[in-house]
């Protein structure tokens, strides 16, 4: 049976063979580009480790401006134009979530191997459909959860595994502030283009990050603040994992006490959102105690090259991508599979399908029950 | 009215919460104008379509103000780009011939209020050391200049420190009060000069309903007159927090601190060209290497021994001596505020609670 190891296989025997530097595509050259891919990518053809062979996005505008930062580059305004004359080892899909299935399945009927940002997909239907159209091509399908490269993901789980706290783990994640990201378009804030709001944003990162601590969740209960034509800006779960339970608060419309706390019969366990290399742990009635995670991650494309520590968002990304590369070049496991992905597109839309009106316990009884009553949910 | 209410600036606090209670009370037809797409998603869960309009460019923001009676100006940002807005607005909302224009100025416009019974159209100082107030001041100025010709209804609105659920002059002191960083100036006793959020939108309400020529400038406050420490320790109690932990710092004159100087420094115009300039990944690790190296280790010095970091700005607020009087106000607009310290207080305390600022060391309940 075709699968993710089958695909890496084939890529890797590929590359060897040619002993080629791989080649990239890029497809939506956006917000996620701009602030996170263009460095990395830059950074990456500097240290001789990938060319960028082509750039799309619609806007030729953009593109034409990329074009001067990646001399190898050439710009297309669709894909089928651009892999009518271009034969990328990687894509890279950084486009609207919407158009991720389109892309990625455009991508591997090219015969190229795709790195697809989150989300995956805003529906298990499209995300289904990426995972067998990666099979069928044997071709790698990873998913930029850029947070699986953290550092503290990895102190923290050998903290939990080591049973460092205990047992009967609960827990609150908190992930909120006033949204800030640079968009372009309307698309994320209507549920035809962005098939929901705040949850399928910056809950797949967490979702993700907690099925990498805990395993496969079950959506217990799932409340937001979303009307009938907007889509939610702020949202709880209530999330039930083998051994672990708690739960999720997101919002793109406050501040939150941010952060992922987890307490265990003996102890407590902190991860600060912008401390990535470190976790903060105690006993019961012991001091805190700041551990700094020893993982490395490689930092380029030989056997036994280089290893160093990601300590912002955008080395992340960059780490990320040379994961991905290795996947193709030496049969390495990429951070995220298509299979994962779809495992987190699956738990937002089993939210999705409990949705109830969120309680939000500072409005009037007679606001609150006006916002019940809009509630998306009860819509025919 | 013949149409609806413009609120530009839609997608700040303010903004946010006219426009929930438009969409649950009713009470009011908006549409929100915002400078960019990111704007839209703070209100996004209401789903009410957003016109987009530059506030910094007349001609974009005649199209998004087309049709409206009345056009309310919440624009905060950058103060340097105030009076410019506030030009744009004013010329476009002649353009599309709405009747009304209401500007919501900033009681700062009049430093710490050293006298008693501050006249409404008291000028603004202009040598304000704070960029906001100043600027605020010049758009004041620019507005008080069109009052007189009569072609537009202008009404400027001077709020103090809005508060309420998700506003910074909750969030702020709560936050601070929770690590042991709260400070009190001298014994407290400045005034506080609170005006609660939903007390402010049913104040711009009252205004786009009066019917007749009303411009002018007013004073606006919550009815109660609140000290900063009555303030802080109400906050505290309802957080669980020893008012013992609150520290006080010398009100004779402002020192600044780190804090203070770095504040100081992103003033200035190199700092913002560098900013503009840097790759997002520099900028990422500079952020990044400046909080280690200055972020204090909050759950080991919770409590008396985590010192303040007194910002000129609250050193400044703590040491308004009178609230404004907001009798012209209640006499022209026949309002009084609905919601009393009290309910406001206990609103803002229920949302604290919801985004878990109340929990310690972040234990799950």
């Amino acid at each position: 049976m075709a699968g993710p190891e089958s695909g890496r296989d084939e890529a890797f025997h590929s590359l060897r063979v040619r002993r080629m530097m791989p080649q990239l595509m890029v497809i939506g050259c956006g917000a996620v580009f701009d602030q996170y891919y263009r460095g990395a990518l830059k950074a990456l053809e500097a240290r001789g480790m990938a060319q960028v062979l082509a750039l799309v996005d619609p806007d030729t505008r953009r593109t034409a401006g990329l074009e001067r930062q990646f001399r190898s580059a050439r710009a297309f305004a669709a894909p089928a134009e651009a892999f009518e004359r271009a034969t990328p080892d990687l894509t890279i899909i950084a486009s609207p979530p919407g158009w991720h299935a389109e892309h990625a399945l455009a991508a591997f009927d090219a015969g190229s191997h795709v790195l697809c940002e989150k989300p995956m997909a805003i529906s298990v239907e499209d995300a289904e459909r990426m995972v067998a159209a990666a099979r069928a091509a044997r071709r790698v399908l990873a998913i930029g959860m850029t947070r699986r490269m953290y550092p503290c993901l990895a102190e923290a789980r050998a903290l939990l595994a080591a049973g460092a706290i205990g047992d009967g783990l609960r827990f609150v994640y908190r992930e909120g502030g006033v949204y800030g990201w640079p968009v372009g378009t309307d698309f994320p804030f209507r549920r035809a283009t962005g098939g929901g709001g705040v949850l399928i944003d910056k809950g797949t990162h967490v979702l993700d990050f907690l099925c990498a601590l805990f395993g496969e969740p079950v959506a217990a209960a799932y409340a937001d603040d979303g009307h009938t034509d907007g889509v939610e800006t702020t949202c709880e779960i209530a999330l039930v994992f083998p051994g672990a339970r708690g739960k999720v608060q997101l919002s793109w419309s406050q501040p939150l006490a941010n952060g992922l706390h987890i307490t265990g019969s003996v102890g407590q366990l902190t991860l600060h959102p912008w401390r990535l290399d470190a976790v903060r742990w105690r006993r019961n009635g012991g001091a805190w105690e700041t551990r700094v995670s020893p993982a490395t991650w490689p930092c380029d494309l030989r056997p036994n090259g280089r290893r160093g520590v990601p300590r912002t968002y955008e080395d992340c990304v960059y780490y990320q991508i040379v994961q991905v590369l290795r996947a193709l070049t030496h049969g390495e496991a990429v951070p995220v599979t298509g299979e994962q992905g779809l495992a987190v597109v699956r738990a937002v839309q089993a939210c999705y399908g409990k949705a109830t009106p969120l309680r939000l316990s500072w409005l009037a009884e007679a606001e609150q029950a006006r916002a019940d009553a809009l509630h998306w949910s009860r819509q025919t | 009215m013949s149409g609806p209410v413009a609120i530009v600036g839609a997608g700040g606090f303010v903004g946010t919460r006219m426009l929930e209670m438009a969409v649950l009370e009713g009470c009011m037809d908006v549409v929100p104008v915002v400078r960019s797409f990111r704007s839209v998603a703070r209100a996004a869960n209401l789903g009410v379509p957003h016109r987009l309009g530059d506030a910094a460019s007349p001609a974009s923001l005649e199209q998004a103000l087309a049709g409206c009676d009345a056009v309310v100006n919440l624009t905060s940002g950058d103060p340097a780009e105030i009076l410019r807005t506030t030009q744009s607005i004013y010329a476009a909302a002649r353009a599309v011939r709405a009747r009304l224009l209401v500007h919501l100025s900033s009681a700062t416009v009049h430093g710490q209020v050293e006298q008693p019974g501050l006249a409404d159209d008291a000028p603004p100082l202009l040598d304000h050391w704070m960029s906001y107030a100043r600027e605020k001041g010049h758009a004041e100025n620019f507005l008080r200049e069109r009052m007189a010709d009569g072609r537009l209804t202008i009404v400027v609105l001077r709020p103090g420190l809005i508060w309420g659920p998700r506003s910074p002059w909750v969030l702020r002191p709560a936050a601070e009060l929770v690590s042991g960083t709260a400070y009190l100036v001298g014994s407290g006793e400045g005034i506080c000069n609170l005006m609660y959020v939903d007390n402010l939108v049913r104040s711009i309400a009252a205004v786009v309903g009066h019917p007749a020529n009303a411009t002018g400038f007013y004073h606006l406050a919550d009815d109660e007159t609140t000290t900063w420490r009555e303030y802080y320790a109400a906050l505290a109690a309802g957080l669980g927090v020893d008012v013992a932990t609150i520290h006080r710092v010398p009100g004779d004159r402002y020192r600044a601190g780190v804090r203070g100087l770095v504040e100081e420094l992103k003033k200035l115009p190199p700092y913002r060209w560098l900013k503009d300039r840097l790759p997002p990944e520099a900028k990422a690790a500079i952020k990044l290497r400046l909080r280690l190296a200055l972020e204090r280790d909050r759950p080991a010095q919770r409590g008396a021994s985590a010192g303040p970091a007194v910002a000129r700005d609250m050193w400044h607020l703590q040491t308004t001596r009178y609230p404004p009087p907001t009798g012209r106000y209640r006499a022209t607009f026949s309002l009084q505020n609905a919601t009393s310290f009290a309910a406001g207080l206990a609103a803002s305390l229920a949302w604290l609670r919801f985004i878990g600022l109340d929990e310690r060391d972040g234990a799950p309940g």
